[in-house]
């Protein structure tokens, strides 16, 4: 496989703070990157500068195997683009608002009608085509959005933020979608701060903090970067302070929590930690409405990593 | 990709309501109330017939030119009588006076004019100023008559013929070419229409701002998506400029015709070349729109606020709330006027009925555009810019 994006050494600043910090990362061609920080990462500050909009201090990217410059026309050709913002055209109907954009890219209006169908489809607006955007929910918006960034059949795509603010079902069908351009083989990059999403899509994943890549890899070998193997949680409000220091001293415990509601235990290694546990409670009469375990997440591995939550 | 821009942008510029208020509906709206608000005035200002007396004396009585001049002034079948004359002795004009009968009398006292007059009015400065053209006129004839004769030359038919056309041109070279309007309907309303025009021409600049908006990806996100796509910003921008002024002159023509064909406003022989002046106008309200869209760092709504108010301004300098502050300008500040596009499209049209010539005209169309390319310029150093630093 080869690469689609190549950056290297890529650094930005504003004024004094380092938005990007020495970024170098490559996306090979038909892979999801997933671009995962909290807000303030540099996840959008990155992906503007692949797209030549900012300009940076220093570092090269190279798209398609050429240096990529405000005037390479030939390289955004193939690129298509869905900014977090919803920018659409209120005047205009979802299918103008399509072929404007579309139209951009595709001189030749019978392809540029397929295609646009094509997109419609793919997102779900087959009933909205003549509505106007104020007209839309906010997860139609954002099905708009994307079929904007993506009816020219580009070969790199990214998508910065897509599901902000939208309803589970348009999420999952914007997900979908996704897949379907995967599948047909664009190569995607795809910045969120939801992890799951990242967990459901991504080939790869990169963890961005203040500008760095904290991880690189699939979600499978980020997860084993996790210092606990198994999480257990207990909603009770019946544990007394003594009994979490039992909880503490357990076998394989990495760590314990309660905040007067929720009991959370984190075990670095073992089997059957959850039943262990289960009799723990059961031996000092502590009742309990719910208990479940849970594999680390991309969340945890973030957390060991910087010491704060993804959504911070 | 220029014409399909081109489309869109029309097609997104008219669908935006606020924007077709200001170019379409609000000159539309303030013309019909300029009309409603200054038909009335006009009516009120109109000059009335200037009762006035004349001593007739024998000086008077040998003068033909003074007799003609008055007789015909005073001519009711004429359709441009100016005074109602009554020709009496020197006390029966001085008790006409006295009782407020007459605004004045004139009598000619060893071929000297005199105008006797009891107060300061309209009527009396009329009386007074319409007295001295006639005898600076008479004065300029009798000197190129003298010198012509001096010359050698026999007062044959032809002589006349000559000597008329010479005093025509000296009189018109001593009024700096300023022709006689009173036959012209040069009003009140006309001057309101006249910056009416100017204020729809740089109303355009709201066009131009949201059209350059549209494709800078600091400005908008619309833009953003527009910067990534494989089309040239130039090409972009004056697809969407181009769309904008078409759409603001579509703007201009529905003010020319609304107020032609319903409120029956006469523009003279001078049509076309106010159409043109428009034009040039209309391209210079543009570029103060693109000027603020790529200098101002704001919203579309604050930008749109800055235009309306440059407009406004301009508007204001060159007389569209009072004539008296065009002039004011120009006596005190005459730079501001210089630069107002709004003062150069009014003068412009002034020009058009105050002058024989175009030469002022002509200038004024030419600094428009002057204007027109040097904010377009200016522009275009900032557009020029293909990243930036923050979006």
């Amino acid at each position: 496989m080869q690469n689609v994006i190549e950056v290297r050494n890529l650094t930005k600043e504003y004024k004094a703070v380092k938005a990007v910090d020495d970024l170098s990362f490559e996306v090979q061609e038909g892979e999801i990157l997933g671009l995962l920080g909290p807000n303030g990462s540099g996840k959008s500050t990155t992906m503007n500068c692949i797209l030549s909009l900012l300009n940076f201090g220093s570092g090269s990217i190279r798209i398609f195997g050429s240096e990529m410059r405000p005037d390479a026309y030939e390289i955004k050709r193939k690129i298509g683009v869905v900014f977090q913002d919803v920018a659409v055209f209120e005047e205009l109907t979802v299918y103008e608002n399509i072929d404007y954009f579309c139209g951009l890219y595709i001189r030749d209006k019978a392809i540029r009608k397929q295609y646009i169908e094509e997109a419609i489809a793919l997102v779900g607006l087959e009933e909205y085509k003549k509505f106007r955007p104020r007209q839309l929910s906010g997860g139609l918006l954002r099905r708009l959005n994307i079929a904007c960034g993506i009816a020219h059949k580009p070969k790199l795509i990214f998508l910065d933020e897509p599901t902000v603010a939208v309803d589970p079902q348009s999420r999952n069908n914007i997900l979908d979608g996704i897949m379907t351009l995967r599948n047909q083989g664009a190569t995607i990059v795809y910045t969120t701060h939801y992890m799951e999403e990242v967990e459901i899509i991504c080939d790869r994943v990169i963890i961005l903090d203040k500008g760095k890549i904290l991880a690189d890899g699939t979600c499978d070998s980020l997860k084993k970067l996790a210092r606990i193997e198994e999480k257990v949680t207990v909603e009770t409000n019946a544990l007394a302070k003594e009994c979490l220091e039992e909880i503490r001293q357990l076998a394989h415990v990495d760590g314990a929590a309660y905040d007067g509601q929720s009991l959370s235990v984190a075990y670095r290694q073992g089997k059957n930690n959850l039943i262990e546990l289960m009799e723990f409670l059961k031996k000092r009469n502590i009742s309990y409405s719910k208990i479940y375990s849970e594999r680390p997440t991309l969340n945890d591995v973030f957390l060991e990593l910087t010491g704060k939550e993804l959504r911070d | 990709m220029f014409w399909h821009n081109f489309k869109y942008t029309a097609k997104t510029l008219l669908g935006d309501k606020m924007l077709i208020f200001w170019t379409f509906a609000f000159p539309v709206i303030l013309g019909a109330f300029f009309y409603m608000a200054f038909s009335d005035i006009e009516d009120s200002e109109k000059l009335h017939v200037i009762d006035i007396a004349v001593v007739e004396n024998t000086g008077f009585r040998e003068s033909e030119m003074w007799k003609e001049s008055l007789e015909v002034l005073s001519d009711e079948a004429s359709g441009e009588q100016v005074f109602c004359t009554k020709y009496v002795s020197e006390e029966e004009a001085k008790r006409l006076l006295s009782e407020k009968e007459i605004a004045g009398y004139f009598m000619l006292a060893d071929g000297e004019p005199q105008v006797t007059v009891a107060s300061d009015g309209i009527n009396e400065t009329v009386l007074k100023y319409v007295v001295e053209e006639i005898y600076q006129t008479e004065e300029i004839v009798r000197n190129t008559a003298e010198r012509r004769i001096q010359q050698g030359e026999m007062p044959t038919a032809e002589f006349y013929e000559q000597l008329s056309k010479e005093v025509m041109n000296l009189v018109d070279s001593e009024n700096g070419g300023i022709r006689d309007i009173s036959g012209a309907n040069l009003s009140y309303t006309m001057i309101e229409f006249y910056t009416l025009i100017a204020m729809t021409c740089l109303y355009g600049g709201i066009l131009g701002m949201v059209a350059v908006n549209q494709n800078l990806a600091n400005m908008s996100s619309k833009g953003k998506r527009v910067s990534v796509s494989p089309v040239g910003k130039s090409r972009m921008i004056l697809s969407s400029v181009l769309a904008g002024y078409v759409i603001q002159m579509v703007g201009v023509a529905l003010l020319f015709a609304f107020t032609i064909f319903v409120l029956h406003v006469d523009y003279g022989n001078h049509l076309p070349l106010i159409v043109l002046l428009a034009l040039c106008g209309g391209l210079a309200g543009l570029s103060v729109g693109i000027a603020i869209a790529v200098l101002v760092k704001s919203g579309d709504n604050v930008k749109t606020g800055i235009v309306i108010s440059v407009t406004m301004a301009g508007c204001f300098l060159s007389g569209m709330m009072g004539i008296t502050m065009k002039y004011l300008v120009d006596k005190n500040i005459p730079l501001l006027n210089l630069l107002n596009p709004a003062n150069m499209i009014t003068d412009g049209l002034y020009a058009l009925y105050y002058y024989d010539t175009f030469d002022r005209y002509w200038q004024n169309a030419a600094s428009l555009l002057v204007f027109a390319f040097s904010m377009i310029l200016f522009s275009v150093l900032g557009l020029r810019r293909q990243k930036y630093d923050s979006i």
